[in-house]
Order: C-alpha cells, then structure tokens, then sequence
C-alpha cells in the first residue's frame, strides 16, 4: 500500500495518528528556489490542515452572526427595507458586504467551499492511510523480545521449528494475525511468530472516517435536492402544496415548484391547552391539530382522505415531505361593510402574538375594495384582556375575554401598483386616521365608523397554525453516517493494538546435542496500554503458550518447567 | 520505502488535490448557475421571458376542473369545451392583479366577439373581498373561488404556476397554447390570442 505519509507506515508510531502527518516537499516559501506548483503544494497543504480546517469552521460561525442580527432578504423583507429607511447610509454599506442575504453572500460561500475542500482533502489522505494500516502485517519480531513492556520466557523440550509452530497454532486460535519469518530465512533469522490483535480499531478508524465522507455528502444532497417551505394555515382552512399556497418557499438548487410533495391539507381544528396555575401558569401543557389531508392534490381528491394529529416534533409524512407544527396564534374575525353599505371584507385574520406576552397578538385588517375609499385598520388581540391602569394587558394566553383594540384608518393603501406588501404592515403614509383613541371590541360588538365610512364588526376568532413543510433526502443519510462515525470512533477508543512476539531458540546446552531443550521468549507491547488489561491478557497467553508448549512434548520427554523471566 | 519515491507521493498529492479542486469547481458551477429554466420548447412573445407560446404538438392539456362560482353558482370547466379560454388566477389581496384588471377587461372586451372566454381563478381569497374586486374593476367574466389553491396545484403540474397573477390561453382543443406568467400587457395577450384564435391555430 503506498502512501500519502512517506514513512513506513506503522500503527505504533505516533505520527500515524498526528492530524498533521509530515509530507514530502518543500516546508515553506522562502528555502531556495520556490516556483508556481510549490506555492500551489504549499497552499494546498495549508488548506487541508487540521488548523486551517478549524479555522474555517470558526470563520463560518462568525459569519452567520450578521445573519441572526440583521433583518436578512429571504426570511424579513420587509424588514430589511425598514432597515434601510432607518440607517440608508449604513444600510447601503451593509447591502454591498452582502450582510442582508449572508447565505447567498459571495464570501459566505467563500467560506463553506474553503471548508468543503479542507475537510475533504483532510479525509480522503487519512481514509488511504487507515485502510492501509488496517492492512499491514505485524512487523517481524525484535531481537530481544525481553526489552519489551511484557515478556515471559520458558524453556521446553520441543525442537525451535516446532516450538514457532504450536505458538502460531495458539496466537492464530486467539485471533491475532501472524507473521512467519519466509520460508529459506529459518537459520538466519531464527523461529519466530509475530501476532498483532485489535486491527477492528483502525476497522473503527476508518468507518469514522468513511461515515465523515458521507455526512458531508449527505448534507450536500440535502441542500441540493431538498426543500423548505412555511404556510400559515386557519382552522377551516385548506391548502394545496403549491407554489400559490405556500408562503415562504426555499427550494433547493435541483429543486422546482413541480418536485413538491402532491398533497392537500385541512386543519380541522387546533387546540392547545394551558396550564392553569402555579408557577408554570400560562405556558401550554399540549397542542393537537386535527388534519386532513389527501395525498393527490387537485379537485380530483381521488387519493384516500386520511386524519393525522400534529404535534411538536410529531410531525406527518406525505409524499416524502415532512409538515411540522412549528407555532400558533389567533386570527380574529372581522367583518367590513363600506360607505355604500356593501360587505367587502369577512373573513379570519391572522395576527401575530407580540412580545407583550400571554398571546396578546397584533395584526392588521386591509379593505381594498371598500369604497370610495379604502380603509384599513391596525389591531390588537387581547385573549384575555384585564386593564391595567388604563392600558390593556393579556394575563393568560386562552381566549378567556378576548377584546380587540383597533384604529381605524381611510385613504390610499398603496396597493393598486407598487411592489407586494407585507399583509402584517400598513402603510398609512397616504392615509387618514379616523379616530383618535384605539376602540375596544368585544366578540359581536360593531364600530362605526366616523364620516359613515362604513362598520367593522368584530364577529369571533379562530386559531391558526403555522406549518413547515420539509423534505430533505440528506436526512436520514445522514443519521446513518452520523451512527456510523459515532460507532466507528467508539471502537477505535475502546480496541487497543497489540502485538505478541514468540521466538524459539536452541537452549545453550542444547547446542549440538540435537535433542536439548528449546528456549521459548514471550513479549508483549500494546499501545496506550495505561489503564491496564493487556497485562492481564498477556499473562493468560504467555501460560497458555507455556501449556500448549508443555503438552506439545512427547510423553516421554518431560520438561521440568522453568521460572518465568520478566 | 516510500521515502525511496517522493515522485511518486507527490504526484498522488496533486492528483488527490487537482480531483478535489475539480469536485469543487462543480459545486460552485451548480451552485452560480441560475435555477429554474424555462420549458425549451415554448417560444416567448416579443421577446418577454414570462410570455410564452407553446407549439402546436407541444401544448399540456388543461386539467378539468369544478368550482363555485362568486356568485355560489356551479362552474365546471366542461362547459368551456371547444371555445378559446383565458384563464385568469388572481387574487384580490394581490398588487399586480389589481394593475392588470384593466387590460384584461378590455381584452376581453375586444375578443368577446371572436368568441374568446375569459374565466377567473380566485387563488387564496374571500366572496366578501373577491366580490369587492369584481364591483371594483368591473370584471365581467365569472370566477372560480380557489381558496386552497387546489385548482391552481393542478394546472402547476402542467405550467409552472409559481405566484399570481398568471393567466393561460387554453385552445378549442382544450390545450394550453400560451402563457403569461406575471402580470399580464395587452400586446402581450393579444398577440397570443391572435395566434390561437387564427384558423388552425
């Protein structure tokens, strides 16, 4: 096996478990004469070291800060254009940095593929090398086995030749994988056997490595073929996974409207429950939304109609896609008739809980089609309103005595031309506010509007949720490399190398006879042998040996046994 | 040993970097290439990308569908076979659709002697809110309310529908024959509808 490393490749040296191993070619620039393709080999070696590896990592980290503080173009639009109203001239320094849309910032991107490439060409090298030392065979066995850690040695009747050969028999019966000297090297090199165990650590080793691989193409696959889509959803209310019904869609790159899952969707009815006093009163104790849902989308509704109970992290699968109940909120019913005495709006309206707290929620309420001029209104829900010195507060999130709070505004709401609007936001900017205090609204309860403008009635509420729809084919590669890697590394911490050498040489007063006794060396070494254990194994193999050795021996020719050497 | 060969490491080196630059390099290809793409065999009118002309051999059929009309009558798509259809998807909440009330008024207007149809889709929207729109722009062609977006999923199987307003020109075959995937110009629509509505067309 040739190697990246140029050393012989040896399990026991320390450098072939460094991060960092030494390679061929020059060091640094600056030592003699350094062209292009030293500079590139420099460069390369820079980038792919463990060091730079983290960095990146850390680089990544800082780099996405700037997109958890600052309103970013795909997920607050909006509010990267209030932003820029705000501050326009940092604004506009920040949008050139790409600081509003960071994970489609060139840098960003910089970044990750800088990693990308580290990481891989950190991998790949170190996947040769462990599939190479996995491969290896023991190494021929020392000189003098009683230098070693552990060594026993004994002396037995059985000629050298044979002696090596029961010790084979024994070490192979454990498992170990030997190592015989070639044939036509016996008088030279003498009988020995050597026998390393525990090679499922770099078996572990690799795996972790292999698995590092495929997390990384797991997670590639993910960003390319997966998706991620959001859509608020009222009870009542339907939804077919398209393209039109969805309200944040963030495809990915081999992703198009046409590969969303085909289903559609009722929510039923949602219900949420709180706890209702000590200390924990207020925060909820469990959530159930009723679906409906048919796998076959479209007005055809052939597909088999099934119900699912959404939860937290309990999400349904349909077609691949995965739909989590990620939040709910409340959406009162309003219901508008204009100047002219015509309905022009009734229906639920979403409204966002706010950081008032117990789900006092704020939305607003657009009349286009209210005429001669189109109203507009900003609200606030209170689900169970209590004054407060004058001002309303929400002292439980359950509609226990929802209220509604509302301005009413006439005029101009920008949206006869122009770019899309926020449905949270209204611009009043060419608009008349039409009463100077908010009024309050009890479930039923109506408001006339001054000017006869038209009345607002305040019919009831509704909740909603909101659902993620998710589908990431990376996902479950993933997990399956992460077991892998976690597996893989569990066994190389927990499976030490060893190694076993046995060498048979003529007893001194053997010599010449021919049939004198044989001494029989033993050592041991295993790596990182600290915590212990090996000690005991090798003195179980060592007197294992020894039997083995013993019984060996014709009947005839007992050895008397010999005090163990160490 | 290998020592002995530091040609030979250092070739591997830069042969395991120039294949891992390589599967870079195909990553931020992917990633630089603009997504989508159109269909290849639709040509585009007056050279705007999201007005399209499918070729006759080329043209989806038009899924059938059954709604309820704004009006809380019953409107099935069979009713439309054999004529040249407009088909609108709109909303009321939406600001393009509200910029080109106007045009597709007077298109309809004009073609309504060459017995063109036009019928609206009423994507994610209320009767109250609709019916307001209606009053509003004076829309006098009917619309099918799709507040689930269900019709408007299986028309995107066949044109990709990615938001409103998009209206489609659907033949006397009951074929989609062209597009316009945005909101939409006069010239634009009549210089589909000339084409469809032509003998053979």
């Amino acid at each position: 096996m040739t190697d990246i490393r140029a050393p012989e490749t040896d399990p026991f040296d320390p450098a072939a478990e460094r991060d960092d191993p030494p390679r061929p070619g020059p060091r640094s620039p600056g030592t003699g004469v350094f062209g292009i393709s030293d500079w590139l080999k420099w460069a390369w070696r820079q980038l792919t070291s463990m060091r730079i590896a983290l960095v990146l990592l850390f680089l990544l980290a800082l780099g996405s800060v700037p997109g958890s503080i600052l309103p970013q173009e795909g997920t607050d639009a909006p509010g990267v254009q209030q932003y820029f109203t705000a501050h326009p001239d940092l604004a506009s320094w920040l949008n050139r940095l790409g600081l509003f849309n960071v994970f489609a910032a060139p840098w960003f991107a910089a970044i990750y593929l800088l990693l990308f490439a580290s990481l891989i060409g950190c991998v790949i090298p170190r996947t040769f090398r462990l599939a190479g030392s996995a491969r290896t065979l023991p190494p021929r066995a020392p000189r003098h086995l009683l230098r070693l850690p552990r060594s026993a040695e004994y002396v037995t009747a059985l000629p050298p030749a044979d002696a090596a050969e029961v010790a084979a028999r024994v070490l192979s019966g454990h498992g170990f994988r030997l190592r015989r000297p070639p044939a036509g090297d016996g008088a030279e090199g003498g009988h020995w056997v050597s026998a390393e165990k525990g090679y499922l650590r770099e078996a572990g080793n690799l795996l972790f490595h292999l698995a590092l691989h495929g997390v990384l193409v797991s997670v590639a696959l993910g960003g390319l073929f997966g998706y991620k889509a959001d859509r608020l959803l009222v009870q009542g209310q339907t939804f077919a996974d398209t393209a039109t019904a969805l309200d944040e869609f963030h495809p990915g790159r081999f992703v198009t409207d046409a590969d969303l899952a085909r289903f559609t969707m009722t929510l039923d009815k949602f219900t949420v429950s709180y706890i209702s006093s000590g200390e924990q009163a207020g925060q909820p104790s469990s959530f159930d939304a009723r679906v409906t849902y048919t796998g076959q989308p479209g007005t055809g509704q052939t597909g088999r109609v099934r119900t699912s109970n959404l939860d937290v992290n309990k999400p349904v699968s349909i077609d691949g896609a995965k739909v989590y109940l990620i939040g709910h909120g409340y959406a009162p019913v309003f219901k508008v008739t204009d100047a002219r005495g015509q309905v022009v709006y009734n229906q639920a309206t979403p409204f966002i809980a706010s950081a008032g707290g117990n789900f006092l929620s704020e939305g607003v309420v657009k009349v286009q089609g209210a005429q001669p001029e189109q109203l507009g209104f900003t609200g606030v829900f209170v689900p169970t309103a209590v004054n407060v010195n004058g001002t309303l507060e929400s002292v439980f999130p359950a509609a226990d005595n929802p209220v509604v709070s509302l301005i009413g505004y006439a005029g101009n709401l920008g949206m006869n031309s122009g770019p899309p609007q926020s449905v949270y936001q209204l611009d009043t900017s060419a608009m008349k506010r039409l009463t100077a205090n908010p009024q309050l609204l009890h479930p039923g309860q109506s408001m006339k509007l001054p000017g006869g403008q038209g009345t607002i009635t305040f019919t009831g509420y509704v909740p909603w949720i909101s659902l993620a729809i998710t589908h990431d084919p990376g996902q479950l590669p993933a997990l399956i490399c992460g077991m892998a890697a976690l597996g893989g590394l569990l066994l190389s911490f927990m499976i030490r190398r060893r190694r076993v050498f046995v060498r048979a040489r003529s007893g001194p007063e053997g010599v010449g006879t021919g049939t004198g006794t044989t001494v029989v060396q033993v050592g041991g070494l295993a790596r990182t042998d600290a915590s212990g254990g090996f000690e005991a194994e090798f003195a179980t193999l060592a007197a294992e040996l020894r039997s083995a050795h013993e019984r060996a021996v014709p009947a005839a020719q007992p050895v008397p046994p010999q005090p163990e050497g160490e | 040993m290998l020592r002995a060969l530091p040609i030979r490491t250092r070739r591997r080196t830069v042969v395991l970097a120039a294949a891992v630059l390589a599967a870079v390099l195909v990553v931020v290809l992917v990633t630089a290439w603009p997504g989508g793409g159109g269909d290849s065999d639709a040509t585009t009118v007056d050279g705007n990308a999201g007005a399209v002309l499918y070729p006759a051999g080329h043209r989806p059929v038009a899924p059938g569908f059954t709604g309820t009309t704004l009006t809380g009558s019953m409107l099935s798509s069979s009713s439309y076979r054999g004529q040249v259809v407009v088909l609108n998807f709109w909303g009321s909440w939406c600001v393009p659709c509200r910029e080109e009330a106007s045009t597709l008024a007077a298109v309809a207007a004009k073609y309504r002697p060459s017995g063109v149809s036009f019928l609206g889709v009423d994507v994610r929207d209320t009767t109250a809110s609709a019916q307001a729109f209606v009053n509003q722009f004076h829309v006098g062609y009917p619309s099918v309310g799709d507040p689930g977006s269900v019709i408007t999923a299986d028309f995107s199987d066949v044109v990709p529908i990615a938001a409103t307003p998009t209206t489609l020109v659907i033949d006397r075959t009951g074929h989609i024959a062209g597009a316009v995937f945005g909101t939409v110009t006069y010239s634009d629509l009549t210089a589909i509808l000339a084409k469809v509505t032509a003998k053979g067309g």
